[in-house]
């Protein structure tokens, strides 16, 4: 019987599958070509110290110590919602950032693509950490699991899948400065600034 | 009639021959290795056709390498799109364990719904949608994945993924109901097969005919110039 209804449930993620690749193709796979002007007005700021102070687990110990449980309970989950916004600013920044180096990877100057190629990466190792921090975060917030006693720890969330998510952000940095070399000093201002 | 099912055979070819054109065999090895196996399976299923002994042990062998092939190619789908993604020691445990949950539905099936055949043959078929599901799976993660990591499809893995998502998804599809209805429905299901196969093959020609956006190799680059270094360096001493 399980079986059965297993293999109604595969078929069923196939066939919506399928249908999401029709449509795709139908509209031709639109992705269009990003450049320049379509990424520093479209990035979110994300202020790595301020991450990097809700990960130390100094800090963490010296809330739990001076705080009592029910300060601290809220104390921290104020810090898990701060930290949902950071990976979310994150992982909005290198979906711009995935895009522009899909474009950029056309170009014919061999250097550019190269560069374009190693934003990429990065920027999706990136999205791959957002993406799994995310989910472990909302877990924590909608389960309420402080509340069962099992406190989550933010600075277990300095990896996830063996990325380190803020050392991978620095390295997308470098990265998207390597890349955007060409613009002028001031729009290179305005991106490391919105990055 | 007989030369109806053989049109995927003329897709096929054409297949092959635009794996060769582009030289996809560098990038996709296995799925090069299962084309030239497909297309020699069904040359040989065509010249022994009209007898009957030989057909049937060139269909139940090729079904075999079909199976064998079909799990491979999944294997380097897998292992392209993870190795791009993700250096993680868990990613390396995906790929046994869709394939060990595609073994356990489908010899689960095989004893809800029992088979008429035999020993080996038995177990080719169970092999078979073991296989379909493996590609149900991989191709149906990879469309969740694509969005949610914002990668872009026109890739051959996707490709190829995508020709085997919409095959294996359409023959689990009229093979379970092919239990229901039981051997009235032989005709459409053979029907439905071999148009589902042949767009299958179409996508792979499609994917194939367009090249696929080349890695640079870091050899062929240039080194930056002093004005170049030094615009970098002002850059990332800005960052920190």
């Amino acid at each position: 019987m399980f079986s059965i209804i297993f293999t109604w449930l595969i078929v069923a993620w196939g066939a919506l599958s399928c249908i999401y690749m029709l449509r795709c193709a139908w509209s031709r796979f639109p992705k269009r070509d990003v450049d320049v002007d379509d990424v520093i007005p479209f990035l979110y700021p994300v202020d790595i110290s301020l991450a990097e102070s809700l990960l130390d687990p100094a800090t963490e110990f010296e809330f739990r110590w001076k705080l009592g449980p029910p300060q601290f309970r809220e104390a921290q989950r104020k810090r898990m919602r701060l930290f949902l916004e950071l990976t979310r600013r994150m992982a909005h920044n290198s979906k711009v950032l995935v895009e522009y180096a899909d474009s950029e990877k056309n170009r014919q100057d061999p250097r550019r693509a190269s560069l374009a190629s190693t934003l990429q990466e990065k920027a999706i190792e990136v999205r791959l950490y957002s993406l799994l921090t995310g989910i472990k975060l909302r877990f924590w917030l909608l389960l309420r699991t402080d509340i069962w006693n099992a406190k989550p720890v933010l600075a277990h969330l300095r990896t996830a899948g063996e990325i380190d998510g803020l050392q991978t952000y620095s390295a997308l940095k470098v990265a998207a400065a390597a890349a955007f070399m060409q613009l002028p000093p001031d729009e290179l201002d305005s991106l490391t600034r919105n990055l | 009639m007989i030369f109806l099912t053989y049109i995927p055979l003329g897709l096929l070819a054409l297949l092959l021959w635009t794996l060769v054109r582009k030289s996809a065999y560098k990038a996709v090895p296995c799925f090069f290795a299962y084309t030239a196996f497909a297309v020699a399976a069904d040359v040989t299923r065509f010249l022994v056709h009209n007898h009957r002994h030989p057909y049937y042990a060139a269909y139940w062998f090729t079904e075999a390498g079909y199976d064998l092939l079909g799990i491979l190619v999944m294997y380097e789908v897998l292992r392209t799109v993870l190795g791009n993604l993700t250096r993680a020691w868990w990613a390396r445990l995906i790929f046994p364990a869709v394939l060990v949950a595609g073994v356990g539905i489908s010899l689960a099936r095989a004893d809800v719904v029992p088979s008429r055949l035999g020993g080996l043959l038995f177990y080719i078929v169970v092999g078979e949608i073991a296989v379909r599901f493996v590609q149900v799976f991989v191709f149906a993660g990879l469309v969740t994945l694509v969005p949610l990591l914002g990668l872009r499809w026109r890739q051959y893995p996707f490709g190829v993924a995508t020709g085997f998502g919409l095959y294996a998804t359409v023959m689990l599809l009229t093979t379970t109901k092919f239990s229901d209805f039981g051997t009235r429905f032989k005709f459409l299901w053979g029907v439905t097969s071999l148009v589902a196969y042949s767009l299958a093959v179409l996508i792979w020609i499609w994917f194939f005919s367009v090249p696929q956006k080349a890695e640079t190799p870091g050899s062929e680059l240039s080194a930056p110039s002093p004005g170049d270094l030094k615009q970098y360096k002002d850059a990332l001493r800005r960052m920190r």
